[in-house]
């Protein structure tokens, strides 16, 4: 069992080699720390006061994390959960997978364990972009000094815990619909649904509910106003049982599935 | 012992429509069964209850001796398959897709060569599997299901795609694999005259149901069967008498009597008798069906 998970997951990590959702992770993971790089550039009269700043690090996080928490890291994670399945479904393969000796428990959290190791790809990734995007304008542009703060590890990496933490619904959902649903538009139209439906329901004092609601939530949280409403519950066990719940009925789903290819 | 043994398998997709009604079949280990009948008749239903890609039903599926639901990776770990179109990753390179399954199958690296050498697909470098020709995506599917040296080999309509000269050595290596390596191949056709030169065994199958199982021999026993000789005569009455006479069973159909195949000289003996008697002979041919007919004709039932 083990050694047929392991091998199970070797050969689908091949699998996304050159594919959409192996781009989209690193496409991503940069594009934010890329359009903070251009602003800046454009903007590079300000760059000395602002680099000089205690809170260069927090800012530079927060302004980083901004678009990606609400916007492009749930559509991302919709969207790659999503693809990974349809290279199957694209490639007539389903039907060769279930024929080769591998338990049906090792071809499913194979795959699942694929894209979660993809968004730890893309949260490494965007950590070095946001690095690079304080350490490119500082070498590009003349006076500018090295931000004088000192990085702050354990916080960052306690922020990309959450939100990751956060994902996982969203990877666990669109997983299930994408096993579920041949048609790559059907996973990915309920996935934008629900995505949508949680950014109306911020302000809302049930929004947490909605399993798509965590990484704006997670964001946001910092930010005082009437724009979200502060969950009385902690958003990040939320965020673990809809992720578990979803899991072990995916898998359940798929197990009982009539035809395998 | 049969190397695939299926008993009484029954399958429908809705309560309306039974696709497969109590197949038994029995592919011998070492032989090249083929797996014969028109298009919708039940040959890739079968083939993928018998892979698992259908949650059986009704009925039992023995692959090796062993029960498939019981042992399903054990099985699958010694056979190989094409089912339908071939399967593969159309961005990855054909030793790209070779790689991935050589890691779920644990054989030696080596063997990616040696199949794409069997195949002949080691000049396809960098280029896709989708960029191939539907000749080459079926070589590739071949050359998937041969990857790990499998014990049984189960191939829908293999030679789909092919020209004639592909035909002939996918026919050529089908043998080879067969008389060499002993490997026990199941595959599946619409057409008899395609795998009437490879298999040692035959099954035909329409609607659903098993009309033939035997061997090639068999069914071309059934083609002598089913050979006649046919007399055209001035007076039917007395032409069937007249071979009754020699101990024949003779039959009559649209003004024209025939009798099973008999010698040249049974026939000349039979002419002479005729016109000694006064019977004019207009026509006397002999019809021999081919395997082909025997197969129409079993479909047809």
């Amino acid at each position: 069992m083990t050694n047929s998970f392991i091998h199970g997951f070797q050969s689908e990590w091949l699998k996304k080699k050159r594919s959409l959702a192996s781009w989209l992770v690193i496409a991503g993971g940069f594009f934010t720390p890329l359009a903070i790089i251009i602003a800046r550039l454009i903007h590079y009269e300000q760059l000395a006061v602002l680099y000089a700043k205690e809170g260069f690090w927090n800012q530079l996080w927060q302004s980083s994390w901004k678009s990606m928490a609400i916007f492009l890291l749930p559509v991302g994670v919709i969207l790659s959960a999503s693809l990974i399945t349809q290279l199957e479904y694209k490639n007539n393969t389903w039907k060769q997978l279930h024929t080769l000796p591998l338990d049906l428990t090792s071809i499913f959290f194979s795959k699942l364990l694929v894209i979660i190791v993809m968004m730890i790809q893309f949260f490494i990734l965007f950590n070095i972009g946001i690095y690079l995007s304080a350490l490119i304008p500082y070498l590009l542009v003349s006076g500018v000094p090295y931000p004088k703060a000192p990085i702050p590890f354990e916080a960052m990496l306690k922020e990309d815990g959450f939100y990751f933490i956060d994902c996982l619904p969203i990877i666990a959902l669109q997983y299930l619909l994408s096993l579920r649903y041949k048609n790559f538009l059907v996973a990915v139209g309920i996935g934008f649904g629900l995505w949508i439906a949680s950014i109306s329901a911020l302000s809302w004092k049930f929004g947490y509910l909605i399993p798509y609601t965590y990484c704006p939530l997670n964001f946001l949280k910092a930010q005082n106003g009437d724009r979200v409403a502060t969950p009385g519950i902690n958003i990040h066990v939320m965020a673990l049982g809809y992720f578990t719940v979803i899991s072990i009925v995916s898998y359940i789903m798929y197990l009982s599935k009539k035809e395998k290819g | 012992m049969y190397c695939v043994q299926t008993s009484e398998l029954s399958h429908n997709f809705s309560a309306q429509a039974t696709v497969l009604k109590t197949i038994n079949l029995q592919v011998p280990m070492g032989s090249i069964y083929g797996f014969l009948g028109p298009n919708g008749a039940g040959k890739t239903t079968t083939l993928r209850l018998i892979l698992g890609l259908l949650k059986k039903q009704q009925g039992n599926i023995a692959v090796f001796g062993k029960s498939f639901e019981k042992n399903r990776v054990a099985i699958l770990k010694n056979t190989g398959s094409l089912i339908e179109s071939p399967s593969f990753y159309g961005h990855l390179t054909a030793t790209e897709n070779l790689v991935l399954l050589q890691k779920i199958y644990q054989c030696q690296k080596s063997r990616i060569q040696e199949v794409l050498h069997l195949v002949g697909l080691t000049a396809t470098g960098n280029k896709r599997a989708g960029q191939f020709s539907l000749g080459m995506k079926q070589r590739l599917g071949i050359a998937v299901a041969l990857l790990h040296s499998p014990a049984l080999l189960i191939l829908d309509e293999p030679t789909n795609g092919l020209d004639p000269n592909g035909i002939i050595e996918i026919r050529q290596l089908l043998t080879k694999l067969n008389q060499e390596h002993g490997i026990t191949i199941l595959l599946s056709s619409h057409l008899l005259a395609e795998i009437e030169k490879l298999v040692s065994h035959v099954g035909v199958i329409n609607n659903g149901t098993m009309m033939f199982q035997g061997t090639l021999d068999e069914l071309k026993d059934q083609q002598q069967k089913s050979s006649a000789t046919v007399f055209e005569t001035s007076d039917t009455m007395q032409t069937m008498q007249i071979i009754r006479n020699n101990n024949l069973v003779p039959e009559l159909a649209e003004g024209k009597v025939s009798i099973p195949v008999v010698s040249k000289d049974t026939i000349a003996k039979i002419i002479q008798q005729l016109v000694n008697n006064g019977v004019e002979v207009y026509e006397a041919t002999t019809i021999k069906n081919d395997l082909e007919a025997i197969f129409m004709d079993l479909i047809n039932k």
